[in-house]
């Protein structure tokens, strides 16, 4: 009755979610307590350990939607379309917050909220196809149909994470360009471990939020279905005014 | 089978992602490609460019600026390798504004070949590091003039 | 159920001593005082004072590491002299933390070394607005999964079904 990929999940999920926890509990501590001022920014140089983690993981959220939806349209498994939800849904989220810590590192830094430059468009454009995704998801009756329109939208959307990755690289911006790249790492080491720490705890937060959130639409799904379904049978078996509480005997 | 509600949501979703798309393929995304100008296109402006408000970035040349209290306000000056621009501008600058660091100005170019303008927004580079390596001469990998508009 | 409870708990508390930790570093090592108070206070130990470098004010020799200005507060402005390593973010209008001691004969601060300024409230803001949603939004599909669990259970939707398909939505 189970799926073997949720009895993994509920086995595994505990290991995951306490690692994750306990990499930003010492990643708060070290970001916020120990890592030393930046010799520009001074002390808001520490939203950076909060805000690039939770803008990684938003993209990394979407990378699991994108290989989720090239799977689901292969094998045709109703159970990758539950992670897949998931994995949008989340995605969502830290896209979000990403976008509002953002914005709050953005004022003391560069001196306004929000500006509309390369990175940080692309970045709300990518926000804006998931908001799209669930909506299109809640407005689908057929199951199976939704799953399919979904996954081609989350494939197609895709391409706007190279453009969010690379805007800084390609284009003028007021966003700085990327701290990790083949010129090498602009970052040094006691700025590094808490970053390092932080986008640790915040993946396995994710893949923790992922098993959770898979497992919510899974047995959400298989709740409705089941009554459903015994709700027919019930119909089709026994009169009109028969108690609701017979329904569960077959 | 579908009500008609539900016919509209599933196009509306499915425009804001198609318009999202379109907006960052081809529409309004590709004039702020251009996000800002350089000194060096300012300097080319014809005379139709005078007195419309553009964005400039550039790197604050060192040594070049010169405030007053009365009223607050500053001059200086903004380079990008090739080319040089004056900027007076009124106000307090936002705190991480600095010489030897890129600046992004927002304002008008007047036909006296000066930026006046009441908005800078400071730029800063990739590099992140405690004070104490950057008085001890810590150097970070090489950066891209035109990226971070810092020497 | 307990045990998802027990978990938060210990999650929260870690976070709340983490943050307790946070904000007595802050408040021990980076609470400024202001122009005006160093005036009417006299303070003799080391202080931090936050103030903006008036313009046109600052002189000296920033290379060598000697300079002075004066810091405006609201009402007043304090003469500074400094006497450090050569500083890397001092500039005119720049509102700064100083970091030194009042000369109570002449009224000037000599200060040995500069901060920048501490937003805290744009650091406190976005650890709270990046990790408390975040928590909220977990610990309600946590709870949401363990009620489902739960109601799958009671209405014994383990049992066979009678019919055969087996799709699962």
């Amino acid at each position: 009755m189970i799926s073997a990929l949720i009895k993994w999940m509920q086995r595994y999920e505990g290991w995951v979610g306490a690692g994750g926890g306990l990499c930003i509990l010492a990643g708060l501590y070290l970001g916020l307590v120990a890592s030393p001022p930046d010799y520009y920014q001074g002390e808001v140089v520490r939203i950076m350990y909060v805000h690039v983690p939770l803008v990684q993981t938003g993209m990394l959220a979407y990378s699991t939607l994108f290989i989720g939806s090239l799977w689901y349209l292969w094998k045709r498994d109703p159970i990758v379309d539950n992670l897949c939800h998931a994995a949008a849904g989340i995605s969502a989220f830290f896209t979000a917050l990403g976008l509002i810590t953002g914005s709050i590192w953005a004022k003391p830094t560069w001196n306004t909220w929000w500006t509309w430059d390369a990175r940080l468009v692309s970045f709300a454009v990518m926000f804006l196809i998931l908001v799209g995704y669930l909506m299109l998801r809640t407005f689908v009756d057929d199951p199976e149909r939704e799953a399919r329109y979904a996954a081609v939208l989350a494939i197609v959307g895709f391409v706007d994470l190279p453009i969010v990755h690379f805007s800084v690289e390609w284009w003028r911006t007021l966003h700085q360009p990327l701290s990790f790249s083949m010129r090498g790492v602009s970052m040094s080491k006691p700025m590094l471990i808490p970053l390092g720490i932080m986008t640790v705890g915040f993946s396995l937060t994710f893949f923790y939020m992922l098993m959770v959130r898979t497992q919510m639409l899974y047995l959400d799904h298989l709740l409705t279905a089941k009554k459903g379904r015994l709700l027919s049978q019930a119909h089709l078996s026994s009169d009109v005014g028969s108690s609701p509480s017979s329904l569960s005997t077959p | 089978m579908l009500t008609r509600g539900k016919k509209i949501g599933i196009i509306v979703s499915l425009l804001l992602v198609a318009g999202a798309l379109a907006y960052l393929a081809l529409g309004n995304f590709g004039d702020n490609l251009v996000y800002f100008f350089t000194p060096s296109e300012v300097v080319a402006f014809s005379s139709e460019h005078y007195d419309q408000k553009v964005r400039v970035g550039g790197m604050v040349v060192k040594g070049s600026v010169k405030s007053q209290s009365n009223p607050v306000g500053m001059t200086f000056e903004l380079t990008d390798g090739a080319a040089t621009i004056p900027v007076t501008f009124q106000g307090i600058p936002p705190d991480l504004f600095k010489e030897g660091q890129g600046a992004v100005v927002e304002g008008v170019w007047t036909p006296a070949k000066d930026f006046h303008s009441n908005m800078i927004m400071a730029k800063h580079s990739e590099d992140y590091m405690p004070i104490e390596l950057r008085r001890a001469g810590v150097k970070l990998p090489k950066k891209d003039f035109m990226k971070t508009l810092v020497q | 159920m307990t045990g998802l409870y027990l978990r938060w708990s210990a999650l929260v508390i870690a976070a709340v001593v983490i943050a307790a930790l946070a904000s007595r570093y802050f408040e021990q090592n980076l609470t400024s005082l202001t122009p005006e108070e160093i005036v009417s206070l006299q303070p003799t130990r080391v202080v931090r004072v936050i103030g903006l470098v008036k313009g046109g004010t600052l002189r000296g020799d920033l290379d060598s590491g000697h300079a002075s200005f004066e810091l405006a507060g609201r009402q007043e402005a304090l003469p500074v002299e400094y006497d450090g390593p050569p500083p890397e973010n001092l500039r005119e209008l720049k509102t700064l933390v100083v970091i030194g001691s009042l000369d109570p004969s002449s009224g000037t601060f000599l200060a040995h070394e500069l901060a920048l300024v501490t937003n805290y409230g744009y650091v406190v803001g976005a650890y709270l607005i990046g990790l408390l949603p975040l928590a909220i939004f977990l610990f309600g599909m946590e709870r949401k999964v363990t009620f489902l669990y739960r109601e799958i259970k009671e209405s014994k939707l383990y049992e066979p079904e009678t019919a055969h398909h087996v799709d699962t939505r």
